[in-house]
């Protein structure tokens, strides 16, 4: 049969679709005739359908709840599957219209989901079409058949077996908890006696499970369940935005943020502003060298002072009191809480840390008797419990020994994430035969022999565990866009299997774990569920070896440096970045120009340090200097934050990139290049100096100060109790010129409220607004110019002094005003008001005067300034959310509060003939937020969520003297403050 | 150089010098119709259609691209094409206003200057006139703010200043047209039957309208042109007055404001004033027409250029005070913003420009110093401009939240449609330099008549 592509190319498709209203006379008589042209439009419609999926996959593929009878065009079917960043896989719920996967969403059943999204899970679906990832099977460059890679590594494999039994094979793998990956790796090791496994990731765990061993003998995963915990000590741990199942965390930790008297209370010391530390009651800023001093003050003191009967074990290695001054207060006092608090405290330690003070940390909590209330403890979730620098360096070791001579490469990009001193690039390039399976033809990829596509996830079969090791069957939604091989069939093949999809390696491997009787069943249960019941691993109940824990502090000592603020030696931080992770989101462009939750900035990233810092080191904001660490040089741009701690810098990872990855590249500098295999995450003896250039960042919210309005609110829970009448004057009637609009004959009045309480600034809903409604990408120079498309922002202002200041997030789109200001200045109409009360925007209409942007006092409304819409690559085409216009060049655009949803859901309660149910009814940015910050719903039914949180003492409006009376009220967010430390 | 009316001691300076007969008044008005083209025009001329191409460059580029081509951004939605869009629209006031008020005042010394300022007033609406439509985003919908009768059954927003504007603009363009060519007929005629060569006599007389100079065509040229100087008059008010609107309407501190009408209505007068005078002294020197043009006119002027100087500056005054007064922190930021914040720089120059030079116009030394007024009258238009920029950039820039602060920065398209139009301007004012009497024959003809008999009575 004859293929419809042979006819049409794809861009001929576009044309051939623009026809259908303009068919013309004029083309019939040029040689069409009407045959050929109702053909064409046939194959052309069934192709602009069907473009994406070139080949059916054969599998059965069930939709998540609501299962079908059959595809209703027009109706977009959700699929359970599931994506892992690192070891941990978070199970989502895939959008797919008609074949399309569109949009990423959490699933409900997850345990580290709970319904709720993270950046990473939702940007990966622009990964999917990006047009950029590696495309074609390589041999030293030149395009091969998947076959002949078959062929050729099975003879190489052949002879590697019979010189001595596979010696030189050698997998460096991602650190993965997949049971199927671990099936094949058995059945590997079995075949290839000799081969070994490496794990390794730039951003690894290694020293909490150390910190396990050190404490219990054992690696060990630390589960914690903040909904049990009164009080909470965060050592560098941000849990709330990157370590571990965070949205689980932040669902848990905003639950307990209600004010009243079960408020928790957040204490956390770190170095650079983190998104746990904006959320936090108290703050200590501490270089991450001297956390591990901090955590020794701590142990003594609550050893000493509160006589915590299981760490008398240990007191004899603690000499030292605690000197006077502001940090030995805070120490004493954050000890005294906790000690009021046993079983139901909590003290997180953050990856970054060495491993005693996680095991310090496992000490405090089993003293306060925090085990199996606030932390549990289950086997690790990876297969290896070592992938961190140390495991790379000892492979390292063994290429720089001749001892590898296959090396078969998952981990993502090893090339560029290594530490510079292992010359990881160079050692790749001296093994005769690397394969390597990647994304993007990267860095790895121009040192590697074999280059093998990598599918996406949504593309492939695979299988992962969660945090808690539940494990998720993740099923594609596409057949392979750019020929991507899955991982499972790779593995497969060096076992032989190369006839088996990944689809049947899976099935397989479960089905032996399975009674055969009713496999079929459950398998189906599980696709539609997301997971699979009962998978958690069962906990652990270590208990802490004290003799060694003893042994392990006296050999520590005391670290900090004596020399005062100011004169210390510079310290380095390295941490994983809030958008690109260590690199592998580097040429996701959703999330390359989302602000950074703190510093704001988009498409870069810079050296961070505090202002004081900056100021002695007579640095300004965006001097671009030249770092130097252990003789190793990179130049990057300064950046200043607030309550970041002094004479520290950060260097985020994952940017600097060399690939072929057209988004990526040229964004940022490389800070791997000063990364040391021995000193991974902080490192101390840093010089800078200034080149006496300058940097543009792209910084979409400079101005840190709130001047004194009263915009985003906090207030501490004794003040609110004390005069809960403070913000009558920001809420209530206003006086108006204008008629309003009487909205009791409407059957809805639509209305959102944002709870500051919960909201952490993670910027979930911002990727998920770009996602649900199409909102284009602007780049660098656009965003320089303050030309970004977000409907919904994340304003951040920091209060009080600027070494250590108070800082507030507050998500802001559309408020949705009842007597909006941008309506009555727009000339033509085409921003009016509905009877639900929603603003409305009408695209068709505007001829772009920019007047309601201008008279917006919420500056929400984005403008298309050029036609962001017009090079968007074909595949990325079909991404788009067919629901929702694809805005050209010239017209304004902004939130809708989700109107294409609200109207989903009045079509299908008329279809049901009932009225829509509160809760229903979700928008985006709502679905997304771990916190549940978001509500949205009706005002017109009294006891509907958002009614409520609107009649709440804690609400105030935005602006609200100027009588706009926004739609959108905000909650203020109370802290829980130790009088103590007041 | 004898005067025609003796200066007496309350009225010292004349306002003819040397106009003997109407023979002469011919002579000095039409002479640079009918004489060879000069090099200083040709060069003048070249540079002007070099920038009228920057224009057309430049628009090309917005219109191709999309406003992205200029630096505006969010929250400066409106920069550079508003800023200029006022600025023109102002300077086109003094046309209207010397024409119309002052002939209704019965000002003698408006007819030397009304024809330079109403043809002043049509370039200059003619520039203005660009930006509101470049400055749309779809600028081919332009025509949707008009009301017309339409299948999309959709009505302009008659709340929206912008609705108003393009009725105000337009209706001020023809009726500033209409008065400009009504009172060139009989000029027109003139040339006409001077004309030397067939093709002058032709189109000359096509738009001379059959016009000989009869009684009964004077008697209703007189009529029509005092019915369209009262028809006039309200628009010098009510067309910067909408203008303002377009500000004061919004809820932005810096623009919600109800000074903004007579305020913005001053500042019009004052740049409008200021650009005849920049334009009026280099061409009354080059084109001979001192005789005319004479310094009694440029006193007069520089009186009102004072006058308006301080109704400005008292708006200025107004505006810190409401600031303060309002004890409304954003208001009081704005104020604040403006004079200290990252444009203080602009806002100090425009009280330089505006508020400050023109002082020197306390003295009648200064007012009748040629190079003083010039410079004066340079520094004017600047101010006036910076204060546009104030007004509308300054404003936006920092509003409510600081979150959605920001700087704005022009770019070259920015740039290149500002100085085009600038060319543009001085392109056509060239052209109708060089093919139309920039003084009123007819009406100094009058003027002299009347002057020499109130001499004559006086001698008598």
């Amino acid at each position: 049969m004859k293929s419809p592509s042979d006819r049409v190319d794809e861009a001929g498709v576009d044309r051939a679709v623009e026809r259908e209203f303009p068919m013309g006379a004029a083309e019939t008589a040029d040689g069409m005739d009407r045959r050929t042209f109702v053909q064409l439009l046939g194959t052309s419609l069934a192709l602009s359908g069907l473009a994406g999926c070139p080949r059916a996959p054969p599998e059965k593929i069930l939709p998540y709840t609501r299962q079908p009878p059959d595809l209703t065009p027009g109706n977009p079917l959700h699929y359970a599957t599931a994506f892992a960043t690192g070891a941990y896989a978070t199970g989502v719920l895939a959008t797919s219209w008609e074949g399309r996967p569109t949009k990423i969403e959490g699933n409900p059943l997850h345990p580290s989901s709970r319904g709720a999204a993270g950046l990473f899970e939702q940007a990966s679906i622009l990964q999917l079409y990006d047009p950029q990832r590696a495309r074609l099977v390589k041999y030293k460059g030149v395009a091969r058949a998947w076959k002949s890679f078959l062929a050729e590594t099975r003879q190489r494999l052949d002879y590697l077996l019979e010189a001595n039994r596979a010696a030189g094979l050698r997998f460096l793998l991602d650190p993965s908890g997949s049971p199927t990956v671990e099936d094949l790796r058995r059945r590997i090791a079995a075949a290839f006696p000799n081969a070994r496994f490496h794990a390794y990731e730039a951003l690894d765990r290694d020293n909490a499970y150390q910190g396990a061993r050190l404490a219990f003998g054992r690696p060990l995963e630390t589960l914690n369940e903040f909904e049990n915990a009164d009080v909470i000590l965060s050592l560098d741990a941000d849990f709330l935005q990157c370590v571990g199942p965070h949205l689980r965390h932040s669902r848990q930790f905003a639950a307990r943020r209600a004010p009243g008297p079960a408020m928790n209370r957040l204490y956390a010391v770190e170095s650079m502003l983190s998104v746990t530390g904006t959320m936090a009651d108290h703050r200590l800023r501490l270089r991450s060298s001297e956390i591990q001093s901090f955590a020794l003050e701590l142990l003594s003191e609550l050893v000493g002072k509160h006589r915590l009967g299981a760490l008398a074990a240990i007191a004899s290695a603690l000499g030292q009191p605690l000197d006077a001054g502001p940090r030995a207060a805070w120490v004493r006092a954050v000890a005294a809480d906790l000690a009021r608090h046993p079983g139901r405290s909590s003290l997180v330690v953050g990856p970054r840390q060495p491993a005693l003070v996680h095991a310090i940390g496992h000490a405090i909590n089993s003293a306060l008797g925090n085990f199996e209330q606030t932390v549990r403890f289950t086997r690790p979730v990876p297969l290896e419990a070592e992938a961190g620098s140390a495991a790379l360096a000892a492979l390292a070791a063994e290429i720089r020994d001749g001892r590898v001579d296959t090396l078969v490469i998952t981990s993502r990009n090893p090339a560029y994430t290594a530490p510079a001193n292992l010359e990881f690039p160079s050692l790749l390039s001296s093994i005769p035969n690397v394969i390597y399976h990647g994304w993007y033809e990267d860095e790895t990829w121009a040192r590697s022999a074999w280059t093998i596509p990598a599918a996406h996830p949504l593309e492939t079969w695979s299988d992962a565990r969660a945090h808690d090791g539940t494990i998720s069957i993740a099923q594609p939604l596409i057949a392979p866009l750019f020929n991507g091989i899955p991982e499972l069939e790779l593995l497969a093949s060096f076992v032989g299997e190369v006839d088996k999809n990944a689809y049947q390696i899976l099935r397989e491997s479960w089905q032996k774990k399975t009674p055969a009787a009713d496999f079929e069943q459950r398998w189906e249960r599980w696709l539609a569920d997301g997971l699979v019941p009962g998978t958690a691993f069962s906990p652990e109940r270590p208990s802490v070896r004290w003799d060694a824990l003893n042994a392990a502090i006296r050999g520590a000592g005391k670290q900090d440096d004596a020399a005062p603020p100011g004169q210390r030696p510079l310290e380095v931080n390295f941490v994983g970045d809030y958008k690109v992770y260590d690199g592998r989101f580097a040429n996701n462009a959703w999330l390359q120009e989302l602000p950074d939750p703190i510093t704001k900035l988009a498409w870069d990233n810079a050296a961070l340090l505090s202002p004081a810092t900056a100021q002695r080191l007579g640095l300004g904001q965006g001097e671009v200097v030249t770092l130097e660490l252990r003789g190793r040089r990179v130049d990057a741009p300064v950046f200043m934050v607030p309550g970041h701690a002094d004479d520290a810098v950060t260097l985020p990872l994952g940017y600097g990139r060399s690939g072929m990855e057209g988004v990526a590249r040229g964004m940022g500098f490389n800070a791997y290049l000063l990364r040391h295999a021995s000193a991974p995450w902080f490192d101390s003896g840093l010089t800078i100096t200034s080149r006496g250039k300058h940097h543009p960042l792209a910084v979409t919210h400079d101005h840190w100060s709130m001047e004194g309005r009263p915009l985003a609110l906090q207030s501490t829970l004794a003040e609110f109790q004390k005069n809960p009448g403070a913000l009558d004057e920001l809420r209530g009637p206003t006086e108006t010129f204008h008629r309003p609009v009487d909205y009791d004959q409407a059957p809805h009045r639509w209305a959102m409220a944002i709870d500051l309480s919960r909201c952490t600034g993670c910027s979930a809903c911002v990727v998920a607004c770009q996602s649900e409604n199409n909102i284009p990408v602007v780049g660098r120079e656009q965003v320089r110019r303050s030309r970004e498309m977000h409907w919904l922002r994340i304003d951040r202002y920091f209060s009080g002094p600027i070494e250590e200041p108070s800082v507030i997030t507050q998500p802001v789109a559309c408020v949705h005003c009842e007597l909006a200001p941008c309506e009555y200045v727009c000339p033509v109409n085409a921003t009016v008001h509905s009877d639900e009360g929603l603003n409305e925007m009408v695209y068709n209409r505007c001829v772009g005067t920019r007047y309601c942007s201008n008279n917006c006092p919420y500056k929400v409304r984005r403008f298309n300034y050029l036609h962001y819409t017009q090079d968007k690559p074909a595949p990325e085409k079909l991404m788009m959310n067919p629901d929702v216009t694809v805005r050209a060049r010239g017209v304004m655009e902004k939130c809708t509060y989700c109107v294409q949803r609200i109207e989903r859901v009045r079509i299908q309660s008329r279809i049901e003939n009932r009225p829509i149910r509160d809760g229903e009814l979700q928008t985006a940015c709502q679905q997304a937020c771990p916190a549940e910050a978001i509500t949205f719903g009706s005002l017109h039914d009294q006891s509907s969520r958002v009614s409520r949180l609107h009649r709440d003492p804690r609400r105030y409006d935005l602006l609200h003297d100027l009588g706009t009376r926004p739609r959108t009220a905000y909650l203020v967010r109370i802290k829980n403050p130790n009088p103590e430390l007041a | 150089m004898e005067p025609v009316g003796q200066p007496d001691a309350l009225d010292p300076a004349p306002l003819l010098v040397g106009v003997k007969d109407d023979q002469t008044v011919t002579q000095i008005i039409f002479r640079p119709v009918w004489e060879r083209t000069r090099r200083g025009w040709w060069i003048l001329f070249l540079i002007g259609l070099g920038g009228v191409g920057l224009l057309i460059t430049a628009i090309s580029v917005t219109l191709a691209r999309g406003i992205g081509a200029w630096g505006n951004n969010i929250p400066v939605g409106w920069a550079f094409g508003i800023v200029n869009f006022v600025w023109w629209i102002g300077i086109g006031h003094a046309g209207t206003l010397i024409s119309a008020i002052l002939l209704l005042f019965q000002q003698k010394w408006r007819t030397s200057i009304n024809r330079f300022a109403e043809a002043m007033t049509l370039f200059a609406v003619m520039c203005a006139g660009m930006f509101p439509v470049l400055h749309l985003g779809r600028p081919w919908f332009a025509y949707w703010l008009v009301p017309y009768p339409n299948l999309m059954r959709i009505w302009p927003q008659f709340r929206s200043a912008l609705t108003w504007d393009v009725a105000a603009v337009s209706t001020y363009f023809t009726v500033s047209l209409l008065f400009w060519y009504v009172g060139l007929v009989p000029d027109l005629a003139s040339l006409r039957d001077a004309s030397k060569s067939r093709l002058q006599r032709i189109v000359y007389g096509i738009f001379a309208l059959g016009w000989r100079g009869s009684g009964r065509q004077w008697h209703h040229y007189r009529i029509a042109y005092l019915l369209l100087g009262g028809l006039a008059t309200p628009l010098v008010v009510s067309v910067h007055t909408i203008v303002s609107f377009d500000f004061a309407e919004g809820l932005i501190p810096g623009w919600h404001s109800t000074i903004f009408p007579p305020y913005f209505v001053a500042g019009a007068v004052f740049s409008g004033f200021a650009l005849v005078l920049t334009l009026m002294i280099p061409a009354r020197r080059f084109m001979g027409l001192e005789q005319v043009i004479t310094l009694k006119h440029i006193d007069n002027m520089n009186k009102v250029l004072l006058a308006t100087s301080m109704m400005v500056g008292y708006g200025y005054l107004i505006e810190q005070f409401m600031g303060w007064y309002s004890g409304n922190i954003y208001e009081m930021y704005s104020v604040l913003n403006r004079m200290f914040g990252p444009y203080a720089l602009i806002f100090w120059l425009l009280i330089l420009c505006n508020v400050l030079a023109p002082q020197l116009m306390w003295s009648r030394r200064m007012r009748t110093n040629l190079a003083v007024t010039f410079g004066v009258s340079l520094l004017v238009n600047v101010g006036m401009w910076c204060e546009r920029f104030v007004i509308v950039v300054v404003s936006l820039h920092r509003d409510f939240l600081p979150s959605s602060w920001a700087m704005y920065r022009p770019t070259w398209v920015d740039l290149s449609l500002f100085t085009g139009t600038l060319a543009f301007f001085g392109t056509l004012f060239l052209l109708f330099l060089r093919f139309l009497p920039a003084v009123s024959a007819s009406e100094v003809k009058e003027l002299r008549q009347e002057l020499s008999e109130h001499a004559e009575e006086k001698a008598a």
